[in-house]
């Protein structure tokens, strides 16, 4: 059998292909990815859009959820107000209440009590980044109006909308509780049984009543305090689950498309082997010729 | 013929035979690296005999061809392999390039559609806020440049193809034209009973650079060759070539015509083969399916825009120009229809605090939108093909690489010329010269002998 006499081309092609080897070990090796083109895994590259999707929607997941933190708090912190000014109230009423004060007592007690009339109604009418809080989902409109006409002499504005917000794949949670369902619910209406006190006190007649009145709106305001509550343990839940997943995706990202490291060095060094040896070959075989031997 | 000169004659003619081999080593050493050179052999034959009485003594030695060592079937199967070659190369090429719009996940069509929804998302959180609402528009607006940067890549890469069509049927017509040219130089020589074997070996690498560019049928005919595509398509009939021409059509790209036939759908392999595949096939569906998934994606997004209100209270319209009809074109042509950010239809009531419409266009992230699938899910099965169709043609090419490397290999054993085998033969031919040099002193001093017979 003839073999082959120049098998140099050959030599050549294995170099060309160790070459390539190199190159490839050695891109993984600096860039650190293995899929970079979606013909190096069309499967990986396919699940990396995916992963890139989930975790676009985590990051986001997590930042909507310090956003509504931010709201639930202020939220939160001025239901507080609002129980303090209440409790403030209730105390002065049952001052007023006591028969041996004068009628200039009770004036000062009436006037203290508009005063925290006032703050109410500032307190309802809380903004956060300039929109307002207990509005519904009319946030441009001013929620608490004095409107005399009403029986309250305050009238809501706002409507009874909830927004939602997603924070988990199929998890909506409540960014927000409408000031109707706070403030002016029917049969615990603050700024109503507010009034119902003052005119209590002025009228001296009927103050216990008034105070009974009040005291249910404050347990009631009190029980809205529960949804933020819950609202920012959700929150806190959830943002923790999150960090979690976002790990996950990341690791997943990884697996899919990182280099692994040490199989990419150790093919660099093969890859190197074979080139030298390869080099070596060609060199001998150029030497190695019949004409050399005659003489 | 007997006697001394006849002694003579047959020395010579040994002489003769030696320098003529030795002249066919020293051609083979010199074409050692000559691409598609076919060593020869020098074929020696005893001279016809001369019968005398009883005796029948030989006439000495005669080259009687020179003969060339190759392999017509591993010709044909070279010629084969490198039509699929040529057609691989040309594909992979044009797939590689393709697949630069659809890797890396941090750009292109999928991170806009990711970013789209993202930018929902973060707006339902703040419903009537401006900034967000204008990064609704410009994640949207992101969103149908990426549809608009992919289709105009690919269509320029179509364009591209469409050039090297008509270079590569250029380079075909020249090489028939040559190939025609040098099967007269052939029919010529051997008219006369000369050897062509020069002119074969050119013929043969010629026929193997056209292999490589599109599918040909070779048929040997009593006159030389005739090369036709696997068709039928006649490209060289003996002395005459038949040149191919381009034609541009209605679709805006070139077809391959013989005559006046159009064959672009009948060339399957060779590099024209492959830049046509990729010109007609690959690239027009991969249009095909952006254009379907830009389709599904802006009319599903439209529906759920118009179901809302915007900031001041209106219904929602459109928010992109809605597709062509058929969807062809839809996504080159993808645009916004909105451009003022309080146009974005996020509130469900028409309250400017609600987002309840945004979950109505979030939700589009998870609707069947173009082939029964999700937008993402429909565009991920585009990068997996792309991807998988590269690494395939990438393996094809390798292997029919290889393949071509071994039927060389082979070519080369029958056909290439060693070296070592060369340097062995001139020292027969060279001792077998001295030999015969020998011969005729010796005969020289009989003659001599002769001559001077009976001086003394």
């Amino acid at each position: 059998m003839r073999v082959n006499p120049n098998p140099v081309p050959d030599l050549l092609a294995a170099l060309s292909r160790t070459r390539q080897d190199t190159q490839d070990a050695l891109f993984q090796l600096s860039s650190g990815r293995k899929v970079n083109e979606p013909s190096d895994d069309p499967a990986a590259a396919a699940l990396l859009i995916d992963n890139h999707d989930r975790t676009t929607f985590v990051t986001r997941y997590q930042q909507s959820l310090t956003s509504m933190q931010g709201q639930y708090q202020t939220a939160d912190s001025t239901l507080n107000s609002v129980v303090l000014a209440l409790q403030r109230a209730l105390t002065l009423g049952v001052q007023g209440g006591n028969g041996t004060l004068s009628d200039q007592d009770r004036a000062s007690i009436v006037n203290e009590l508009q005063g925290i009339q006032d703050q109410l109604l500032s307190l309802a009418n809380t903004t956060f980044q300039g929109r307002y809080l207990f509005a519904g989902t009319k946030t441009d409109t001013l929620p608490f109006a004095v409107d005399s006409t009403t029986a309250s002499g305050v009238r809501y504005d706002g409507n009874d909308a909830v927004n939602t917000v997603q924070i988990g794949d199929g998890y909506r949670l409540a960014a927000n509780k409408p000031g109707s369902q706070i403030f002016v619910a029917p049969g615990h209406d603050v700024f109503l049984a507010m009034k119902g006190l003052v005119q209590a006190l002025q009228a001296n007649t009927g103050i216990d009543t008034a105070i009974g009145t009040l005291r249910d709106a404050f347990n009631y305001v009190s029980g809205q305090r529960v949804f933020y509550g819950n609202s920012m343990n959700q929150a806190q839940a959830q943002s923790t689950y999150l960090g979690t997943a976002q790990l996950q995706l990341s690791q997943q990202e990884n697996t899919l498309g990182g280099a692994d490291i040490e199989a990419a060095a150790s093919r660099l060094v093969n890859s190197q082997n074979a080139a030298n040896a390869t080099l070596a070959a060609i060199g001998r075989i150029s030497q190695l010729s019949l004409f050399d031997y005659l003489q | 013929m007997s006697g001394l000169y006849g002694s003579l004659s047959v020395a010579l003619s040994a002489l003769r035979a030696s320098q003529q081999s030795l002249e066919t080593s020293a051609n083979n050493v010199a074409n050692a690296n000559t691409p598609g050179f076919t060593r020869q052999r020098p074929v020696l034959v005893p001279g016809d005999p001369v019968v005398l009485g009883r005796l029948s003594f030989g006439t000495g030695v005669v080259v009687e061809k020179l003969q060339s060592l190759r392999d017509p079937i591993l010709e044909l199967r070279l010629n084969q392999e490198s039509q699929s070659q040529g057609k691989l190369d040309s594909v992979l090429s044009a797939l590689q390039q393709i697949q630069v719009n659809f890797s890396g996940t941090d750009s292109g069509i999928g991170d806009a559609i990711s970013k789209f929804f993202d930018s929902l998302q973060q707006l339902s959180t703040d419903a009537s806020n401006p900034s967000l609402r204008q990064g609704v528009l410009t994640a949207a607006g992101n969103l149908a440049s990426a549809f608009n940067i992919t289709a105009k890549n690919l269509q320029n890469q179509r364009s591209n193809l469409d050039l090297n069509v008509v270079e590569t049927v250029g380079e075909i017509n020249t090489l028939t034209a040559q190939i025609a040219g040098v099967n007269q130089q052939i029919a010529d020589l051997e008219n006369v009973h000369q050897d062509a074997s020069a002119f074969v070996d050119k013929r043969t690498t010629l026929i193997r650079q056209l292999s490589n560019l599109i599918d040909v049928s070779v048929i040997q005919t009593e006159h030389g060759i005739t090369l036709t595509t696997a068709s039928g398509t006649p490209l060289v009939a003996e002395m005459r070539s038949f040149p191919l021409s381009t034609l541009i059509g209605s679709g805006g790209t070139h077809g391959v015509f013989s005559g006046t036939a159009d064959i672009s759908s009948s060339i399957a392999s060779g590099k024209l083969g492959g830049l046509l595949a990729a010109r007609d096939q690959t690239i027009p569906s991969l249009q095909n399916n952006l254009d379907q998934l830009a389709t599904g994606l802006a009319t599903a997004l439209n529906t759920a825009h118009r179901a809302g209100f915007d900031l001041n209270g209106n219904p929602g319209g459109d928010l992109f120009v809605p597709p062509p009809t058929g969807g062809a074109g839809a996504a080159g042509a993808l645009s916004l229809a909105i451009t003022d950010p309080s146009q974005v239809a996020a509130s469900s009531d028409g309250t400017p605090g609600s987002n309840g419409n945004l979950a109505v266009l979030s939700a589009v992230h998870d609707q069947t939108v173009a082939g029964g699938q999700t937008p993402l899910d429909f565009y991920s099965n585009i990068v997996f093909q792309v991807g998988s169709d590269t690494a395939n043609t990438s393996a094809d090419l390798d292997a029919s690489d290889l393949i071509l490397q071994q039927l060389e290999d082979q070519r080369s054993s029958i056909s290439g010329v060693s070296l070592d085998e060369e340097a062995a033969n001139m020292v027969r031919y060279q001792t077998a010269y001295q030999a015969a040099a020998r011969v005729v002193t010796t005969i020289n001093q009989m003659l001599d002998d002769v001559v001077n017979l009976g001086r003394y």
